[in-house]
């Protein structure tokens, strides 16, 4: 159906794929998993038709053909009604859409009929669970949420394949095996899959092979099960083996609270009414790692923003390393919590790499005269392999770059508590290192992480705490094996991280 | 009075051209006051999105106006008396016009004027300019606004300074606020292109279409909710 033949492609320096081959047959369904910046997303802009039609690159050669046609020679129109496609950073496709303009878009622009849309419409909401999404602008949804809305979408046109990158980013255990169960029901439509994305283990069920891409190539596709198992050729590809063991987090020691929460209410409230977060209360010490989990909308976003007094509380208090901050301006307590969210590009202003980090480090100008200032600051960019980068405008880097100079910053920052929300740049090795790195960091100058995150494996590797925010309430808070036998996890009814996985020592 | 941001779009826009109207024709300075205070009253009333915000900046466009048309207008060698009036009536006149035209782009979205217009059947192209120019002010408003949260999310105090510095600051989010507009014309470029939005094809739409656009798409069974 599709091939790709001696693909080279670059951006300027060494190319990021190089001669790599890849054929997908009608009905298969394939993975390709590799480490951030091995070239997943170029490979599938190729295979989607969106490079270089969309996408102009510097370096490109090779050949790429749909059902034997080149296809640079089919037609706009024709090519993005046969390929359905899903990236991974999901702003760069929608727009200030409501769910349903969204979902009916590709329709709507084919001219097809107002009841058939409508029904469509229906089917689609109802079987993804968006109900009670309908009406909602887009870009107002969680992570999570959107991305169920461009699978939607995606699916409404009803092409003849799927190209999705990173399809589980941002999903909690039950909307990813919702999304499998969506893609394996919708498999008569649409037969034909291939995915990029480093969580092998949740697509198992809508897979039936899978490649490595490393060095610019990718690997003769394999069944699944030949190669989980395989930790040798995870970790040659820079990724973290699926089937590894459970690694014990270091303990370490727990000093005075830094923030404490206490009672939290928010004006911001749930259609019905409902205060998204109700009655909220905990504390971080220093030394902790505290993870919290809780589904997909479920208010996390609206905790931290409460906690630096972006969304208005209705009641409760907060205190900061022993100090009552509720009437603390938003930068006041921003000084104290820094805050590293999933899509850094929420929270990059400056023109350049260092000016970020200056920026962090001085709360208020991009650039600074003074000698230690900015030695710091470049101290932080090496130390998270950014130190080429300084000049560079922190919008042209990759999403993963992106990722460094939030933990960059928020170092150099010495903030007391860093939040850290779903870091996607921890799903590889390199990535992993970098952010147990800054942990490390933390711990050792006596300050805290609060990391969110729906990678339950992340979590427990890395977590000394869990707390599991459900119902606009902390429903747990406790040490994370029995977080994970608590009946507040059991409600959610997600799979315990490493079950049946013997453990080893950190 | 929600339900008003319903509206069809081109119903409020006639709307807006009709209160455009009645303000420029209005008999006295009086009048022209009373009219343009209903009409920022009536922005209250309607719960219209960032309507404090917009009060604030008619009480500037007021003062600005007024002070640019008295010192014109003594400059001519009119009494301050006679002035008055005058500068009065034209700021009442901008104020009334201003909030008809927010009242129309705060409560249309993008997808309420697809909607609109392709059930009009309009050209694509007409369809795509008249949802992008409404569409993309409250957009760039909205970026604008987390520009300077993502600032005070870092620690950027822009809060508790002084006026010259708040404007300084806000002046200084342009430059984001310009990359982010170069992202958001990519990304509603990118999505016309993958979702095959094309120049040459009538639209449909989902919505029903009439005096009002339907907001929302009714679902025989809800108990699907999460």
């Amino acid at each position: 159906m599709l091939d790709i033949d001696n693909l080279t492609l670059g951006f300027g320096g060494a190319p990021v794929l190089c001669e790599a081959r890849l054929t997908l047959l009608r009905g298969q369904r394939l993975l390709v998993c590799g480490a951030a910046g091995s070239g997943k997303t170029s490979l599938l802009s190729v295979a989607a038709g969106l490079i270089p039609r969309l996408v102009a690159v510097p370096e490109l050669s090779g050949n790429a053909t749909l059902d034997g046609q080149p296809l640079g020679s089919v037609a706009r129109q024709a090519l993005f009604r046969r390929i359905g496609f899903i990236g991974q950073n999901l702003e760069d496709q929608l727009w200030d859409l409501c769910v349903e303009d969204v979902i009916a878009f590709p329709l709507e622009n084919r001219g097809i009929a107002r009841s058939e849309i409508r029904a469509r419409l229906e089917r689609l909401i109802t079987g993804f669970g968006l109900s009670a999404l309908s009406g909602r602008r887009v870009l107002t949804l969680s992570g999570g949420e959107r991305r169920m809305v461009a699978v939607a979408a995606a699916l409404a046109a009803g092409p003849d394949f799927l190209v999705m990158d990173e399809p589980t980013t941002g999903l909690d255990p039950a909307a990813r095996r919702r999304l499998c169960h969506i893609l394996d029901q919708a498999a008569q439509e649409v037969p034909t899959l291939l995915i990029a994305d480093q969580d092998a283990v949740s697509l198992l069920p809508v897979i039936d092979s899978l490649a490595l891409l490393q060095g610019g190539k990718l690997s003769t596709p394999q069944p699944p099960a030949d190669c989980l198992e395989n930790h040798a050729i995870w970790e040659e590809a820079g990724l973290l083996p699926p089937m590894r063991r459970r690694r014990l987090a270091p303990a370490s020691a727990i000093g005075r609270p830094l923030l404490a929460v206490s009672g939290l209410v928010t004006r911001l409230a749930r259609a019905g009414g409902d205060p998204v977060l109700k009655d909220v209360t905990f504390d971080i010490r220093a030394g902790e790692v505290v993870a919290l989990i809780g589904r997909n909308g479920a208010g996390k976003t609206t905790l931290f923003k409460a906690m630096l007094g972006l969304t208005k509380a209705a009641g409760g208090t907060i205190a900061l390393d022993g100090a009552a901050a509720d009437r603390w301006t938003v930068a006041a307590r921003a000084r104290k919590l820094a805050y590293i969210p999933q899509n850094m590009r929420h929270i990059l202003f400056n023109m350049s790499v260092i000016g970020e980090v200056i920026f962090a480090i001085t709360a208020s100008t991009a650039r600074s005269a003074d000698p230690a200032i900015v030695e710091k600051a470049r101290a932080a960019l090496a130390r998270y392999d950014l130190g080429s980068l300084e000049e560079a405008n922190p919008f042209a880097l990759s999403v993963r770059q992106q990722g460094l100079l939030g933990l960059a910053c928020a170092d150099a920052a010495g903030a007391l508590v860093a939040i850290i929300d779903e870091p996607l740049l921890a799903r590889d090795l390199h990535g992993r290192a970098m952010l147990e790195r800054f942990i490390a960091a933390m711990r050792d100058t006596g300050r805290a992480v609060m990391l969110i995150s729906h990678d339950l494996e992340l979590v427990d590797d890395l977590a000394s705490r869990l707390m599991l925010l459900d119902q606009g309430r902390i429903a747990y808070d406790g040490p994370l094996a029995e977080g994970w036998r608590s009946p507040a996890f059991t409600a959610l009814s997600w799979p315990a991280p490493y079950a049946d996985m013997p453990e080893e020592a950190a | 009075m929600s339900w008003l941001h319903d509206l069809n779009f081109f119903a409020k826009l006639a709307l807006a051209f009709a209160v455009m109207t009645a303000a420029w024709l209005a008999p006295g300075w009086q009048a022209g006051i009373a009219f343009a205070l209903i009409c920022v009253l009536l922005l209250w009333l309607l719960r219209v999105p960032g309507v404090a915000g917009y009060t604030k900046g008619a009480a500037l466009l007021t003062a600005m106006v007024m002070a640019s048309w008295l010192l014109n207008l003594t400059l001519q060698g009119l009494p301050l008396s006679q002035a008055l009036p005058v500068a009065a009536a034209m700021a009442a006149r901008l104020v009334a016009t201003t909030a008809a035209f927010y009242f129309v782009m705060e409560t249309s979205t993008p997808g309420a004027i697809l909607a609109a217009s392709s059930a009009a059947r309009l050209p694509s192209l007409v369809t795509l300019v008249l949802s992008l120019t409404f569409g993309v002010i409250p957009m760039l408003r909205a970026d604008f606004e987390r520009i300077a949260d993502a600032q005070r999310a870092r620690g950027m105090e822009i809060d508790d300074v002084g006026l010259p510095s708040r404007l300084r600051f806000a002046l200084a989010r342009g430059v984001p606020l310009l990359v982010q507009a170069i992202r958001m014309a990519h990304a509603i470029s990118f999505s016309l292109s993958l979702y095959g939005y094309d120049l040459a094809q009538k639209r449909t739409t989902w919505r029903q279409v009439g005096l009002m656009v339907e907001p929302r798409l009714k679902i025989k069974d809800q108990a699907d909710a999460k």
